[in-house]
């Protein structure tokens, strides 16, 4: 009994371990790519190592750039939880973020702390609205959500473009031929609190608390369950009496909240101001999309989705301060971060496939006689990790 | 499988060992410049530019032993750009580059942090009041209206297409110049002027520049880095093309006309030498034609009228003596 029990848990931390090795394949296929361009892979990957954890800073950028993976990632994993798929993220942080740098705007006279909990409120309601949109036209108009956030997408940087260029525009910009698309900066006292003297902020605590309260959301109460539920199979689920159309609203709602909220502590912990180069990602540095890669690296888990942010911050951060050490042209360090999301993502493939196997293995431990098969699990398995 | 597992940590452990390694390159007497750019060094424009120019100090100084340059390209991530700076700051770098207007309220956090350092940012006016921040910008205007007056003079149609990115900046600069040159040579001259509300979309730029050509326009000119988009079309459609920032005839000879190429190494030579006698930053800097920052190149192989060409030297010479009073839109 000892000897399976210690098969099943190994097998489970190579799951968990997956993306980890998926990432290292990539890494030495990117190897390949540094050769080819007269660079040494050991110093580039060292520079990347140096970038992400070298020291309390590289630590500290490392988790500013995790916190809206985390945060997107967070909703990610209740919406494709429940077989809903938001590709919006980046609208739904631009619009959280809109929102909320208007309260900072709006009441210099009110207190920081004050200002501070309503934009973050601001934030997810925006983020909220704006997912809710594509999941309320979903449950009852049956149009693909998948369209419809990619298009609010577009929708939002418009919106969000017009308003930095001009209502919310900087006074000090409106008056200069420049017309940066920025906001005013936000008073000291908005702030969130910083780890000095760094620049990680009081948000990445917070989106770790998050995702310890969205796995207790999904797996301990009964609005979790009805998603996953309806994830899992909705026809089933409406004979079981649960409103699917609701929870489907719900689910892009939630999602798109997790969204809006990475955007407002983008502003109020990072930048202190909105501002943009006139596309998406001048804002979100595509958080909003790599928040999903973030989430699958996790395995669609909130608490996974915690240290699989920090690897793919780590990446990013490290990514670019490669670029600055070894100097290789930008293009590389973008194809780089497309082999790790490719390599993870084809890793899923094998961690479903290995789950199954499991799955399939503990029906037949269930029939036949316990201790016959484990050594018969184990050549199986070797195979799948081979 | 245990064995398979070793040999996967074998190498990561190999990866990790190899992170000591990854020093700086130094240098003693070495003046040392970072540049953080928000496209790339090759996009024959606004980043190219910078690039080109620094390359050229580089030359002049006598190579890489007395001139360093450090990139970082395509920062198009205002946070990620904030990141860069904060990073060659702590490396002791003489003078850090910021090329992008968005990184201004990046640089107004960072270069109080670093006194000992000079920062420039562009384009822009605002030094912020900082000792150790540098601004400079191009007068775009005044090269966008000698191509006004250039693209007005060559079009037969009588139509002409401006792509640009968003209203901002040395683009807006550069565009309102254009317009108010071709108006004041031929005020029956049609404009059209589209901001597509990017930078970097190419296919967009492509677009803007198919809808113009469908509206008749038989001289195009446009913008900042995803202009490269719309000079393949005006090549395709054989319509004539007035370029910006850096020098694009490469990219179609045959229909390329002139050229305003920013010659950033005007307000580098100057600040290194101001950094160089202990001033780190406070004084704004502008190209124009009369300080021979912006240079009006033409293309070699396209043959410009006698009379044309004239005119545009004319207007050259009228723009840097003041005869030539180039009206923008108010604000």
């Amino acid at each position: 009994m000892q000897n399976i029990f210690k098969q099943e848990w190994f097998s489970r931390l190579i799951d968990v371990m997956l993306p980890v090795f998926a990432t290292l394949a990539a890494l030495g296929v990117g190897a390949v790519m540094l050769l080819l361009l007269k660079v040494n892979p050991f110093v580039a990957y060292g520079a990347m190592f140096e970038g992400a954890f070298g020291s309390g800073n590289s630590i500290a950028e490392t988790l500013v750039k995790a916190t809206p993976l985390l945060l997107v990632g967070l909703g990610i994993c209740i919406s494709f939880r429940g077989s809903v798929i938001n590709i919006g993220g980046e609208g739904q942080m631009i619009i959280g973020a809109l929102l909320a740098t208007q309260m900072g705007l709006m009441f210099t006279d009110l207190p920081g702390w004050f200002v501070i909990v309503l934009a973050l409120l601001m934030g997810f309601v925006g983020g909220a609205l704006w997912g809710g949109i594509a999941g309320y036209l979903k449950a009852y108009f049956g149009v693909n959500e998948i369209l419809t956030t990619v298009m609010m997408n577009a929708i939002a940087v418009q919106l969000m473009n017009f308003l930095l260029r001009g209502p919310m525009i900087d006074p000090s910009q409106a008056q200069l031929a420049s017309k940066i698309p920025q906001t005013a900066r936000l008073l000291d006292a908005f702030r969130l609190p910083r780890w000095m003297p760094t620049r990680l902020h009081l948000g990445f605590l917070i989106a770790v608390v998050l995702a310890f309260l969205v796995y207790i959301l999904l797996w301990r109460t009964t609005l979790g369950y009805r998603i996953r539920a309806v994830g899992k199979n909705p026809d089933a689920s409406r004979y079981a009496g649960i409103n699917v159309k609701r929870q489907i609203v719900l689910a892009l709602l939630l999602s798109g909240a997790f969204a809006g909220l990475a955007g407002a502590i983008q502003v109020y912990g990072v930048n202190y101001r909105m501002i943009t180069d006139g596309s998406a990602s001048g804002f979100t540095g595509s958080a909003g999309f790599n928040g999903i890669v973030a989430a699958l690296f996790g395995q669609l888990h909130p608490l996974g989705t915690i240290p699989a942010s920090i690897l793919f911050g780590a990446l990013l951060v490290g990514a670019n301060k490669m670029q600055r050490v070894v100097q290789v042209p930008s293009a590389l360090v973008i194809a780089l971060n497309g082999l790790v999301v490719v390599f993870v993502v084809s890793s899923d493939y094998w961690r479903r496939k290995r789950q199954r196997r499991r799955l399939a293995q503990a029906r037949i431990e269930e029939d036949d006689e316990p201790d016959e098969e484990p050594g018969a699990a184990s050549p199986a398995q070797t195979e799948v990790v081979a | 499988m245990k064995s398979k597992l070793l040999v996967l940590f074998v190498i990561l452990a190999l990866v990790l060992t190899a992170c000591g390694s990854g020093g700086e390159k130094a240098g003693g007497g070495t003046f040392k410049v970072a540049v953080v750019m928000p496209s790339s060094i090759k996009d024959l424009a606004f980043s190219q530019s910078m690039y080109d120019a620094l390359l050229k100090v580089q030359a002049e100084k006598g190579g890489e032993a007395n001139f360093q340059i450090v990139y970082s390209e395509n920062m198009f991530v205002v946070d990620d750009a904030a990141a860069a700076i904060r990073d060659y700051a702590t490396q002791g770098f003489d003078l850090i580059i910021a090329h992008g207007s968005q990184y201004g309220s990046s640089l107004q956090e960072i270069a109080p942090d670093f006194p000992e350092t000079a920062f420039a940012w562009g384009t822009t006016v605002d030094t912020f009041g900082q000792p150790n921040i540098f601004a400079y910008e191009a007068r775009a205007e005044e090269g966008g209206y000698v191509n006004g007056v250039l693209a007005a003079s060559l079009s037969k149609s009588g139509v002409v297409g401006v792509v640009g990115p968003i209203e901002t900046g040395d683009a807006k600069l550069y565009i309102d110049g254009f317009v108010s040159g071709a108006r004041a040579t031929n005020p029956n001259v049609q404009v059209n002027v589209n901001y597509i509300g990017s930078f970097s979309d190419v296919a967009l730029a492509s677009e803007a520049a198919n809808t113009h050509v469908a509206a008749g326009a038989d001289a195009l000119s446009g913008t900042a880095q995803m202009v490269v988009g719309a000079i393949g079309v005006a090549k395709e459609n054989g319509a004539l093309w007035f370029g910006t920032q850096s020098a694009q005839t490469s990219l179609a000879p045959s229909i390329v006309v002139a050229n305003q190429v920013y010659h950033w190494e005007v307000v580098l030579n100057d600040m290194i030498k101001l950094i160089n006698d202990g001033t780190y930053g406070g004084k704004s800097y502008a190209l124009t034609l009369k300080n021979d920052g912006l240079v009006m190149e033409y293309n070699p192989d396209y043959s410009i009228p006698a009379d044309v060409k004239a005119k545009a030297d004319e207007t050259v010479k009228g723009i840097i003596d003041g005869s030539v009073v180039i009206m923008l839109p108010s604000k």
